[in-house]
């Protein structure tokens, strides 16, 4: 595809979901649609990170969880605009990233991967404990709608909007970063470290900055979910939650923002499968929602083992495949 | 004084639990240089599959030998079917499956035996034992006995049998091995199959005095994995060690501290040894090869 055909369909793209309330008018529908850029923007991070650096994360929900508590803490006990609310999350979630990253990724191999397992799971126990903060299982609500000074975004629509519009700030970021100098050099550590690091990429930098960017897209998309929904308890943000984000990763594939994000928007969908198929009766909507971890874990284990390039790789293989038929 | 001992006899228990799995870490790293995040639910897979046995009708000692031999069979179908098509390649990718696997057998467990939790009765029945004023339940005894049976039968594998050596000569350079006429992917399966064993040892033990459930696996992958880690990733003495260490310090904390803290203590453990001291208290040499 062209350069300008590309422009043109990610245009398109673009118009298409920002069209979507005006098609969509259920705001219970809508409201499964912003849950896809919440969880969209978590995996544009997670994508970064995996396809672009060779790196994953266990404890991404933790970031999320950073973020959506600190907006409420901003909003509702130190009564601060929303405005700085989500930047304060944004910022923390941002520096939790870079105190995990600097001494974990220093070593080589996978020692990421275990560090954020760990501290996803510390912070699963601080979400309930920490009672001051947090409110404990109890959770917090009351959280105030999203607002830019006097204008407060409280219909579905509106919300939607908020939040796909920070996905697609964060697709034009990340997609200059991979397009740019960052981003070759990212690619370069994944395909081989001593390579990269003969060429003069310092691989430890690219990695932790890498890995703080996604903290802070999860941590922003947390402080949006806060947002969104008004109340927060520790049970969204367990490792339940950050193996969902990795499965959408993978599934999307390596060295592609589209694939995970196509990801993201159907793994999310088959979350809420019960609610989204119109008609479905009350048991076999019951019965989708015990299967939902079965196919988070049967899409990690078949797409690692049959088509590790995940959906980008089969788009690609495809298109391929017409070119040369 | 009493109390000290007390605490240091429930640390034991819970150390010795934890060697287990830790050990079931370190084969699987030993022969593959990945974690395996699955471990925890070969644990589970023991304790739940221990307790549907005996409830079909089956004694004791015959339903725990069929739960430990079929998490055995899981674990090398799981290992033959998931892991061994990705070849020699990518750890990271090896990892992936794993949790993919982790995830789904802890679902199939839930389909199959429902969420309820469920237990075992103790392995011999009656009063808890008095040393020098402190209480020992029975269990914890066979607690004690089953995982030194298991570290020295493994030992006993590992030094005097042709199998174990071909093991140990896999983990140190697989390639060497082939040129010596190893079936160094034979040894990998082997690996998976005995971790498999290890974990379901340790859930078949721990069952009578914590009950079970479909989700129990990934919290003590967690701990096993810290005391992995704490003892140094791939050495199995050490990893023995590291349990018995992070299951006293867990048991202190609850007792001196706050039983609030205990299940933060293999967390806070695991992050400290990787930032730290990430060989381990116990591994040697230090930086990692290039």
């Amino acid at each position: 595809m062209g350069r300008t055909l590309r422009a043109l369909a990610v245009l398109v793209a673009a118009v298409l979901v920002a069209c979507v309330p005006l098609v969509v008018t259920s705001p219970f529908y809508l409201q499964i649609y912003t849950f896809a850029g919440l969880n969209a923007l978590v995996v544009v991070g997670l994508a970064l990170l995996f396809g672009y650096a060779g790196q994953i994360s266990l404890g991404h929900a933790a970031f999320v969880g950073i973020g959506a508590y600190t907006c409420a803490y901003c909003t509702v006990t130190l009564h601060l605009p929303w405005l700085v609310a989500i930047v304060a999350a944004g910022a923390l979630s941002g520096a939790g990233g870079l105190i995990l990253a600097l001494p974990s990724l220093r070593l080589k191999g996978h020692y990421l991967a275990m560090a954020t397992l760990g501290f996803g799971q510390l912070m699963s126990l601080v979400f309930v404990e920490a009672v001051g903060v947090t409110g404990g299982v109890n959770g917090r609500g009351g959280i105030p709608f999203p607002s830019l000074g006097p204008v407060v975004l409280r219909s579905a629509a509106s919300l939607f909007w908020l939040v796909w519009a920070f996905v697609a700030v964060a697709v034009i970021v990340a997609y200059n970063l991979t397009s740019a100098r960052p981003g070759r050099a990212m690619r370069a550590v994944h395909g081989s470290e001593l390579g990269a690091q003969a060429s003069g990429v310092d691989i430890v930098s690219v990695k932790v900055r890498t890995f703080v960017l996604s903290a802070l897209l999860a941590g922003l998309s947390g402080a949006l979910y806060a947002g969104v929904v008004g109340f927060v308890s520790p049970s969204s943000f367990t490792l339940t939650t950050s193996i969902g984000f990795v499965a959408m990763t993978v599934l999307g594939g390596s060295g592609s923002l589209t694939g995970p994000l196509a990801a993201a928007v159907l793994l999310t969908f088959v979350q809420y499968l019960d609610s989204l198929i119109p008609g479905l009766p009350q048991a076999a909507a019951s019965k989708l929602q015990t299967y939902q971890q079965d196919i988070y874990g049967l899409a990690i284990v078949l797409v690692v083992v049959l088509a590790p390039r995940g959906l980008a790789g089969a788009w690609r293989r495809r298109r391929k495949g017409v070119g040369t038929a | 004084m009493t109390e000290l001992l007390q605490f240091l006899i429930a640390g034991l228990k819970n150390g010795a639990i934890y060697s287990l799995v830790a050990l079931g870490f370190t084969m699987v790293y030993a022969a593959t240089g990945a974690i395996n995040f699955a471990q925890g639910q070969f644990f589970m897979l023991g304790g739940m599959l221990g307790a549907a046995f005996v409830g079909a009708g089956l004694p004791l000692p015959l339903a725990a030998l069929a739960a430990v031999l079929a998490t055995a069979l899981i674990g090398a179908v799981f290992e033959l079917v998931a892991v061994r098509p990705i070849g020699d390649g990518d750890p990271l990718r090896i990892i992936m499956v794993t949790i993919g696997g982790s995830v789904l057998f802890s679902q199939l467990a839930l389909h199959v035996f429902g969420p309820d939790t469920r237990s075992l009765t103790t392995f011999t029945a009656g009063p808890s034992l008095k040393v020098l004023g402190a209480a020992v339940e029975r269990q914890t005894i066979w607690i004690w006995c089953l995982t030194a049976l298991a570290v020295a039968g493994l030992a006993l594998l590992y030094r005097r049998t042709m199998f174990g050596r071909a093991m140990r000569a896999t983990s140190l350079h697989r390639d060497a091995a082939r040129l010596v006429g190893i079936n160094a992917r034979a040894m990998v399966t082997a690996s998976f199959a005995l971790a498999a064993a290890l974990g379901a040892v340790a859930g078949l033990a721990v069952a009578p005095l914590t009950q079970t459930s479909f989700q129990v696996g990934s919290g003590v992958a967690v701990k096993g994995f810290a005391a992995a880690i704490l003892g140094g990733l791939g050495d199995p003495a050490a990893a023995v060690a590291g349990g018995l260490v992070l299951g006293i310090l867990e048991s202190l904390t609850a007792g001196y501290i706050d039983p609030t803290y205990k299940d933060g203590v293999a967390l806070i453990i695991l992050l400290l040894v990787l930032f730290v001291r990430h060989q381990g208290l116990f591994g040697g040499s230090g930086r990692e090869k290039v």
